[in-house]
């Protein structure tokens, strides 16, 4: 069985998605990706789970050439409705049980 | 071959400054950009509005390209080549051409890596692509902790070609993931060319929409209907939970919509599992005998209780 690997190093990250250190920097100093640990930037690892918004953010960095501030905004707000659209799906359900008696 | 408009793409004028063909580049971008656009349709959009602007904002391929713009305007055909064309010209590269048209292939194709177009991500060397494959995963498998076997599509490399062959691989699920989360697999990915490395898959876990459990976190919830009597004198009813059922006991004076928290019977966390909460839910008989009618009658002469005290208060 494959190994299941949670965390990336910034090294695996650069040598892997074709992305630059120094725009990694970039995304950690937004606050679009926070390591999980390091002090040193050397040292950093990320949750695999990160990699998906970096590649996004990236994306949209050279896509829409806007700044990183403006794409740090972006993301979290799709992160927000990412949420909120979960949210809502669980409360409709919920709600649907409760008038409906659910999925009978 | 069908000849592409690129300022009609832009919705520009073909006299358009570069400054004018940025904005609006930019505007239509922001609209269709598959990361903040999920709408099927957008992403194809986007790349013919960057394929558009990628010609149009360096004078040298604008300029190339209004030659053989002013050929098809002229012509108002836009299905017949202008002389001179060059079509069939692709250079055999499989990987960065991918993502132009076949118009752009035709006139732009021979200039090699030297035109960056859209996502201009550093192409290293030739690694293979990265997958991210959508998992649906039920409740019941979460705790269960067992192994699923995934299917996908994944780009391969063969005699220099670029193919999409169906795997299959058997993942065990990790204690402790959640709805939305993405896990790595290093190297389950697109393969490269060579010995160049082969790409990662990303599993994107999604909770299948249980029957009766929903999923707030770790936590499940499970609707329970009560009878009036139930929920007014307690008594004792029987729970579902993902691992069989248990016993609960239901207070007196429960009120619908109130909740009772059973530790540890919710999905496991990384450390620890999360909680079930259990909701009341009184349900009304649909069905009333003469018998059931007049018990009901004498329960309503008895009791003094107004339920809609409060709005009493707020009428005063």
């Amino acid at each position: 069985m494959p190994n299941i690997v949670l965390k990336i190093s910034l090294q695996e990250l650069c040598a892997q998605e074709g992305i630059t250190e120094t725009m990694v920097i970039e995304v950690v100093e937004h606050g679009i990706a926070e390591p999980l640990t390091g002090d040193d930037y050397n040292d950093w690892i990320f949750e695999s789970d990160s990699v998906h918004w970096m590649k996004k953010a990236i994306r949209l960095y050279h896509d829409l050439d806007i700044d990183w501030v403006s794409i740090s905004m972006v993301i979290d707000l799709l992160q927000q409705k990412d949420a909120l659209l979960k949210e809502n799906e669980r409360l409709k359900s919920q709600l649907d049980r409760f008038v409906n008696g659910g999925y009978e | 071959m069908e000849f592409k408009d690129y300022y009609k793409l832009l919705g520009v004028e073909p006299d358009a400054d570069v400054k004018t063909i940025k904005t609006a580049y930019r505007k239509l971008a922001r609209k269709y950009h598959p990361d903040v656009n999920p709408e099927p349709g957008a992403e194809d959009k986007f790349k013919e509005v960057a394929e558009a602007y990628g010609v149009l904002k360096n004078t040298e391929t604008r300029a190339e390209y209004d030659e053989l713009y002013r050929y098809g305007g002229k012509s108002r055909n836009g299905s017949q080549p202008p002389p001179g064309w060059q079509g069939g010209a692709q250079s055999g590269g499989a990987q960065s051409d991918a993502d132009f048209s076949d118009f752009f292939n035709s006139v732009f194709g021979n200039r090699g890596g030297g035109f960056q177009g859209y996502s201009d991500f550093e192409q290293s060397a030739a690694r293979g692509q990265d997958v991210e494959v959508e998992m649906p995963i039920f409740l019941e498998d979460i705790v269960a902790d067992v192994a699923k076997t995934i299917e996908y599509r994944m780009p391969v490399f063969e005699n220099g070609q670029v193919r999409d062959v169906n795997k299959k691989l058997k993942v065990k699920i990790p204690k402790g993931v959640s709805d939305g989360e993405r896990i790595r697999l290093k190297g389950q990915g697109g393969s490269a060319q060579g010995d160049a490395p082969s790409g990662d898959l990303y599993l994107h876990i999604r909770l299948v929409p249980h029957p009766m459990f929903d999923v707030e976190g770790h936590n499940l919830l499970v609707t329970l209907p009560v009878a009036p009597w139930e929920a007014a004198l307690g008594s004792k009813v029987t729970v579902p939970t993902l691992t069989g059922k248990i016993s609960l006991s239901v207070p007196p004076n429960s009120q619908s919509g109130q909740k009772l928290r059973i530790k540890g019977k919710g999905l496991p966390m990384k450390n620890g599992t999360g909680d079930l909460y259990v909701i009341f839910k009184i349900v009304i008989p649909e069905n009333t005998t003469d018998e059931s009618k007049a018990l009901w009658q004498s329960l309503s002469e008895a009791s003094a209780f107004d339920p809609r005290a409060q709005w009493e208060k707020q009428n005063a």
